[in-house]
């Protein structure tokens, strides 16, 4: 495990290291000044511009340059926004606690949705409901985000009038962003209308984690699926069953912990599908999180908050996928053994 | 197997749990969401021109000297009692208001009221070079040079605590209307020096101290502008506790929003969309007439633009009729000339090109350049009061510059992007437009064809022709009405001969609210206001009676 643990570790900063070169590289093709596109100073602004240069090195080498650029980096100096002129890491922080609310809460849903769902589907297999669930997850799989949130946007808000469809929170309650996540901001504040801004916010939350939830949540279903039809085929279900083993029992002993392996195995992989749909699902909702922050940063072509969102959507990703198969191989040791088999 | 029906019915309790619950929460009653179009540039308005900024600054954290007032068509007094004219109107005297509070805020408590130091360092930041904010943020007060206010008073000096002297180089007949924009703002004295004294005078104009009816609380790009009511404002104080700019720049949505119930008030409208919310019985919409004008301004310097009969060419290529119809669904006149209807000199005479594609050709043969050229057209991303859809009126022009052989791209950026860029004069041609800050029939030429406007971004056409600027000089020096009125005819048909723009449309400027609000004012010359606005305590009862 620790030979697993080392090896995917490296890996991850190998990859962060060449996403710090790329980044580098970035402000060299971007258009205009290098040193304005790296700290977002103007050259007009001269004073602040001949400092940013000497600590920027750039009257040497570019290995120097690169050098200086990774400490700035590593230590939370990501330069100034083009358009506002704050702080990119600054403002970066409470946009990620909107995007890991929203990210969390969607996932957890997926979960709680899809994987029962799937094993309810195997039960039932070429049931009438089977069919019905693997039908609706397949056509719910192939709706593409951005058109489904509209259409919910137009039947839940528009017709039926249940839900806003902007924002976190209506802004006429007054709460301090500190975290970025608004049901923490929300406990944490002194408002005297806090259960009242609590419903709000999760009446503004719904929508957009219900979006985000169905393209994770039908593929969960349909891994759990098949997972099950497998397990339940192995000689041990048939051993435990000819035991005389309770149905439940066979089903939360034995079936269920093996047939969620390959579904672990994915939630790298779904927790990376529903970081690209959340760029889209913030967009249309307004939400104040990454995803928003970095399509409007390409509209403005603000690159110093391009690089930081950027970094902090791939950091985010490569993280969770790690973190996923390093809880996977810890989880189940026969995967482990076929890992170094290989070698 | 009880357990799956418990799974399957989760989902459908949390929905249920989430619905809205009816009753009224104190902060939602006593506050106003507006959902603005964009993010304004900045918190001071003397830095910019945009009607974003105005609207989110002027009419809210700020107050001028004098107002105009559209009905009476007089100045009234607001921060200056009274004023007179001294030295043959080359002297202008104001008496100041006294115990006039400034915002008290965390960052900021004012010791004193307002005093004649304040109206003389407003005006002195952008009119003396020397003065210490004279750079800070930028250092462009657009509105000031294009006006040419900034070279027509000499001085500006305090008598005594409450009166303030205005030197003027020569009398002018629009000083007054000038003064009493959105842009002559009155700043806190005592904020700028406490700010040096800390060293950073650049918050200035981001944590904004005025005198207005709102104090700036918190604004997040993108996202929202929070005020709160000024409760020691020197006139009634606003009805509302709280306003919240929305920032809302997709038109669909911002309609959606007003749909439900999560905008109050929205600006912009879309015009295709009009009729569908006129019939739903808690959403009203206002118009007022604007003096506004959209028009199409080629870049000048840029070939084949410097040669007057390309422009005439493209000028009579396009279908304006067609585009009246179209983007503006016949809530807008086809334009005559760059002064719309409303102004004092407007005349009925016909100054613009008609659609004569045949003509155009001819023009073009003329040129030299018969086998068509290229070029781009630049479009606004957002929708302004002179213009709903800059993007489709640029696709009709494309589409009837494709008849004269003539190949149009479209470019658009975000829109303060968009603004930079046009002041580096980087587009060959522009669709864009202009409000009139006062009832000055001047403020619709030195503005957008003077040469002192050059570089400050609202000469769009980057035209600079002495001959005309002197024509202009000589109607501002004209204190007559009817000779100025026959110069600004003279004007016009100088910009027509020359056509560095084609005048496309005069449009309404429209706002959609909630039935249960009321008193929000959109004034002819100016950014919108909420001192007056509140709402019903049982909303959208009252409203349908009248």
């Amino acid at each position: 495990m620790i030979r697993y643990t080392l090896r995917r570790l490296t890996l991850l900063i190998v990859t962060l290291w060449l996403l710090t070169v790329f980044l580098f590289s970035l402000n060299y093709f971007f258009p205009g000044d290098t040193l304005t596109n790296m700290t977002g100073i103007r050259a007009s602004d001269s004073l602040s511009y001949q400092l940013a240069a000497e600590a920027r090195g750039f009257d040497s080498s570019i290995f120097t340059q690169y050098l200086r650029f990774l400490g700035h980096f590593s230590s939370g100096d990501w330069g100034q926004s083009l358009t506002t002129q704050r702080d990119v890491f600054k403002q970066l922080l409470p946009l990620l606690g909107g995007t890991l609310e929203l990210s969390v809460l969607a996932m957890l849903l997926a979960m709680v949705i899809g994987a029962p769902l799937g094993l309810y589907a195997a039960r039932q297999q070429r049931g009438a409901m089977d069919r019905v669930v693997m039908g609706v997850s397949l056509s719910a799989y192939s709706v593409p985000v951005f058109w489904l949130a509209q259409l919910l946007i137009l039947l839940f808000a528009v017709k039926l009038g249940w839900t806003p469809i902007s924002g976190q929170l209506n802004p006429l309650f007054n709460i301090d962003v500190q975290t970025g996540s608004i049901i923490l901001d929300i406990l944490a504040s002194d408002n005297p209308y806090k259960s009242a801004a609590l419903a709000d916010a999760i009446n503004h939350l719904w929508l957009p984690v219900i979006v985000l939830a169905i393209m994770p949540g039908t593929m969960l279903m349909r891994i759990t699926r098949n997972s099950m039809l497998e397990v339940l085929q192995q000689n041990y279900i048939r051993a435990a069953r000819a035991r005389g083993l309770s149905e439940l029992r066979i089903l939360f002993r034995h079936v269920l912990p093996n047939a969620m392996q390959p579904v672990v195995r994915q939630l790298g992989l779904m927790f990376s599908i529903l970081m690209s749909n959340i760029i889209v699902t913030e967009v249309i909702f307004n939400w104040p999180g990454l995803g928003s922050w970095l399509v409007k940063s390409i509209y403005e072509r603000d690159y110093p908050v391009l690089q930081g969102g950027l970094f902090a959507f791939a950091t985010l990703i490569l993280f969770v996928n790690v973190v996923v198969e390093l809880f996977h191989a810890w989880r189940y040791p026969q995967v482990r053994k076929e890992l170094y088999a290989e070698h | 197997m009880n357990i799956w029906r418990f799974w399957l019915l989760a989902p459908i309790v949390t929905l249920a749990a989430c619905t809205p619950s009816d009753e009224e929460v104190a902060p939602l009653q006593e506050g106003l969401v507006y959902c603005s179009e964009g993010n304004p540039e900045s918190f001071n308005p003397q830095l910019g021109t945009s009607g974003t900024t105005i609207d989110a600054t002027s009419a809210q954290i700020y107050d001028r000297l004098l107002d105009y007032d559209d009905e009476q068509q007089a100045f009234v007094p607001a921060l200056a009692e009274s004023w007179h004219a001294l030295d043959g109107g080359k002297r202008y005297r104001f008496m100041l208001r006294p115990k006039v509070q400034f915002h008290d805020t965390s960052w900021f408590s004012p010791s004193r009221t307002l005093n004649a130091d304040d109206v003389v360092f407003s005006f002195n930041r952008w009119l003396n070079k020397q003065h210490p904010y004279h750079e800070v943020n930028g250092g462009n007060y657009p509105f000031f040079t294009a006006s040419g206010l900034n070279r027509l008073i000499s001085k500006v000096e305090a008598v005594n605590g409450t009166t303030v002297d205005f030197y003027l180089r020569r009398s002018d007949s629009s000083f007054l209307a000038n003064l009493a924009t959105d842009f002559a703002v009155i700043l806190s004295a005592e904020y700028g020096a406490e700010l040096l004294a800390q060293g950073q005078p650049e918050q200035i104009d981001k944590r904004p101290i005025g005198t207005g009816p709102f104090i700036f609380k918190d604004f997040r790009k993108d996202l929202i502008i929070r005020y709160q009511r000024h409760a020691d404002y020197w006139r009634t104080p606003a009805r509302m506790k709280q306003l919240v700019y929305s920032i809302t720049p997709n038109a669909n949505k911002r309609m959606l929003k007003l749909l439900t119930g999560e905008c109050d008030v929205i600006p912009y409208p879309l015009v295709d969309e009009l009729a569908k919310l006129d019939t739903a019985d808690n959403i009203k919409i206002a118009s007022t007439v604007n003096p506004n004008i959209a028009f199409w301004a080629f870049n000048t310097e840029h070939p084949p633009f410097d040669n007057v009969l390309v422009r005439r060419a493209l000028a009579s290529a396009i279908n304006r009729s067609a585009i009246i119809q179209t983007i503006y669904n016949d809530n807008a006149k086809l334009a005559t000339g760059v002064l719309p209807e409303t102004s004092w000199a407007y005349s009925p005479v016909d100054q613009t090109y008609g659609y004569d594609p045949e003509r155009a050709k001819a023009l073009l043969e003329q040129a030299g350049l018969g086998d068509g050229f290229e070029f781009d057209i630049w479009a606004m991303p957002v929708q302004r009061a002179y213009n709903p859809n800059a993007q489709k009126m640029a696709e009709l022009i494309q589409a009837d510059l494709a008849q004269i052989g003539v190949r149009a791209n479209i470019v658009t950026y975000e829109w303060n992007a968009f603004r930079r860029r046009l002041v580096r004069n980087e587009h060959d041609s522009v669709l864009i437009g202009w409000i009139a800050d006062n009832a000055d029939p001047d403020n619709f030429f030195r503005p957008l064809l003077g040469c002192s406007a050059l570089n400050v971004g609202t000469n769009r056409a980057n035209w600079c022709e002495p001959e005309f600027d002197d024509l202009l000089m000589q109607a501002i020096a004209e204190a007559d009405n009817d000779q100025r009125t026959k110069l600004y005819q003279e004007v016009e048909s100088y910009v027509y001969r020359e056509a560095p723009l084609v005048p496309i449309a005069n449009s309404m400027r429209f706002q959609a609210y909630r039935s249960d609000i009321h008193g929000v004012e959109v004034p002819a010359y100016g950014g919108v206001s909420f001192r007056h606005a509140y709402r019903d305590a049982e909303p959208d009862t009252t409203e349908a009676k009248r």
